[in-house]
């Protein structure tokens, strides 16, 4: 089937639809940088999508949990044993994501008698102060997003996962014109919220364009959050500890959105 | 890879239950890996040249830190213990005393801070109080490469394992892990190079009691007390102190208050360097103190040198 070459082509691109298809139900994710350090936050009912992953390094996740898991024990190893080796400052992200998981989901997707994995990766590493963060977005087909931002630019200080990319760049709209460099904790928490909203509302109706009114968004955000549960977790930028990473429960995060 | 006879006895002395980490990593990889290749055979020929994270990562849930730096050659495996070695016997040259006992606010932990290389005096400033994480210290008597790379694996495996399992590891599973390297370490203690004889204290505060303090014997025997523990070629002494004060002195240790223990700390260390020329006390001419860290229900803190100076001056000078 796949001897010739256009076949191969053609073979690739189902693999990519199947995919697509199969990514589709996942509920976004926001990764929203303040002052202090990075939030992560989704909105979610089942399986727990935020993940630690070496000191200053954190995940979120959507797609097959068997997939997710086998990339994420492979991030966790790679990093510890690179911590363990030499030391903790030389664990980045950049080295993790294009050294080590993209060319192995590249060759993964690209490999059509086997089988792909079946996730979309954002990763987060928290800097001495924001310039330094560093947001990653890693496709199942291994490509990498680093937010739009070239390598000598400033980077913008968020990052957003979702099951389409209109839905993705609705989010990624909306936090470019909500997000405030000197946004307290809960004013983050609420923007990283109401980004989500923003994201999940793209993936029930077709094709919009557009971003949704301010009640409108607020009056979708409730009704989630009657059935559903937050999720989030931070990345502290306080340099006194080596461990950075915190997940907060769910009503520490609804106690700081309460009006 | 030695006798078969030698291999069963390697393998009981070193404590390596787990079979699936003797014999060779390919053989282990494959035999883990049976369940991806079922799905794709496809990866199979990918993952043999990539990262044996990859490979591996099924097993990850299973394995623990110092397994996988094995499989990546990272961390040495123990010698075979011979017959030859039967004629060898085991000196314990633990030159250093550490203390640990449990007070009002927790437990504390000292250490002078000397290191000898047999009657030399090869460092004035030895750490020998570490911390493995935000509960837990480990204290260590014996050979400091063995002592702080066995810290160090400890440290990433606690930090490892809750990665992984998305859970804190027990403080029963803290003590055991120690344990473990200490068994699988005996092979360098009984060729006279790496002895390692630490003390552990940590704080579960949902645990009663909440403060846990542990001495070792150098094969990872674990033993817990309940008021006070001492290692190393002062200890004598010191226990001796430390009974004494708990039980005559003018409150039980678990009654002083920070200074109050800090004094005992002080004494206790100075009296043992009175009599071991392995152990420091206090370098006054140099103004080099023991470090002192206690753990409490907050975390570790350790005690700034001013302080340390400042309660040695008024009570113990």
């Amino acid at each position: 089937m796949i001897e010739e070459p256009y076949r191969w082509v053609e073979a690739i691109a189902n693999r990519r639809e199947y995919i697509e298809t199969q990514l589709a139900a996942g509920s976004p994710i926001v990764a929203l940088g303040y002052s202090d350090g990075i939030l992560f936050l989704t909105v979610g009912r089942a399986r727990q999508k935020l993940f630690e992953i070496y000191d200053r390094i954190a995940m979120g996740a959507i797609g097959h949990p068997g997939d997710i898991e086998r990339l994420r024990m492979a991030a966790i190893e790679l990093a510890s044993t690179e911590g363990f080796t030499r030391s903790a400052a030389d664990v980045s992200l950049r080295r993790l994501a294009h050294y080590s998981l993209s060319p192995v989901m590249k060759s993964a997707f690209e490999q059509v008698y086997g089988a792909p994995f079946l996730a979309r990766l954002l990763f987060a590493e928290v800097g001495s102060k924001p310039a330094e963060d560093l947001f990653l977005r890693v496709e199942y087909d291994g490509a990498i997003a680093t937010n739009g931002a070239a390598v000598s630019q400033a980077r913008q200080h968020f990052a957003v996962l979702s099951a389409t990319k209109p839905s993705a760049d609705l989010m990624e709209s909306f936090l470019k014109k909500e997000r405030a460099a000197s946004a307290t904790f809960p004013e983050t928490i609420k923007t990283a919220l109401d980004a989500w909203t923003v994201g999940h509302m793209a993936l029930s109706e077709d094709g919009t364009k557009e971003l949704p009114e301010r009640a409108a968004i607020s009056k979708h955000r409730q009704e989630q959050l009657v059935a559903a549960g937050i999720e989030a977790a931070v990345l502290e930028r306080d340099s006194r500890t080596a461990i950075r990473y915190r997940t907060l429960s769910d009503e520490e995060v609804r106690s700081s959105i309460a009006d | 890879m030695g006798s078969k006879a030698g291999r069963w006895r390697r393998t009981a002395l070193a404590g390596h239950l787990e079979t699936g980490h003797e014999g060779s990593p390919k053989k282990d990889a494959q035999g883990r890996s049976q369940s991806i290749e079922a799905v794709s055979p496809a990866h199979g020929a990918i993952m043999d040249r990539l990262p044996a994270a990859f490979d591996q990562s099924f097993s990850g849930a299973s394995e623990d830190f110092p397994a996988l730096l094995r499989r990546k050659a990272l961390l040495q495996h123990a010698p075979d213990l011979n017959a030859s070695d039967g004629n060898r016997s085991f000196v314990p040259t633990e030159s250093t005393t550490i203390l640990a006992f449990k007070f009002s606010g927790g437990v504390l932990v000292a250490g002078d801070r000397r290191a000898t290389a047999g009657t030399t005096v090869v460092y004035d400033r030895a750490d020998k109080v570490l911390e493995i994480d935000r509960h837990s210290i480990m204290a260590i008597a014996g050979v400091p490469a063995t002592a702080w790379e066995m810290a160090r694996v400890l440290e990433h495996s606690f930090q490892y394992f809750r990665r992984t399992q998305l859970q804190e590891m027990s403080v029963d599973g803290k003590v055991r892990a120690l344990s473990k390297l200490l068994r699988d370490n005996f092979g360098f203690v009984m060729q006279g190079v790496g002895v390692v004889v630490p003390i552990f204290a940590t704080y579960d505060s949902s645990a009663k009691p909440s403060a846990r303090l542990y001495f070792y014997d150098a094969m990872g025997a674990q033993f817990e007390v309940t008021d006070y523990a001492a290692t190393g070629s002062g200890s004598p002494a010191v226990r001796g102190i430390l009974y004494y004060e708990n039980n005559w002195g003018d409150k039980p240790l678990q009654k002083l208050n920070e200074d109050e223990a800090i004094t005992v700390a002080l004494r206790a260390l100075d009296t043992a360097a009175e009599a071991d020329t392995s152990t420091g006390g206090v370098d006054r001419g140099g103004k080099i103190f023991p470090l002192i860290k206690t753990v409490s229900r907050e975390g570790i803190t350790t005690l700034p040198e001013e302080k340390i100076a400042q309660v040695f001056n008024q009570r113990v000078a």
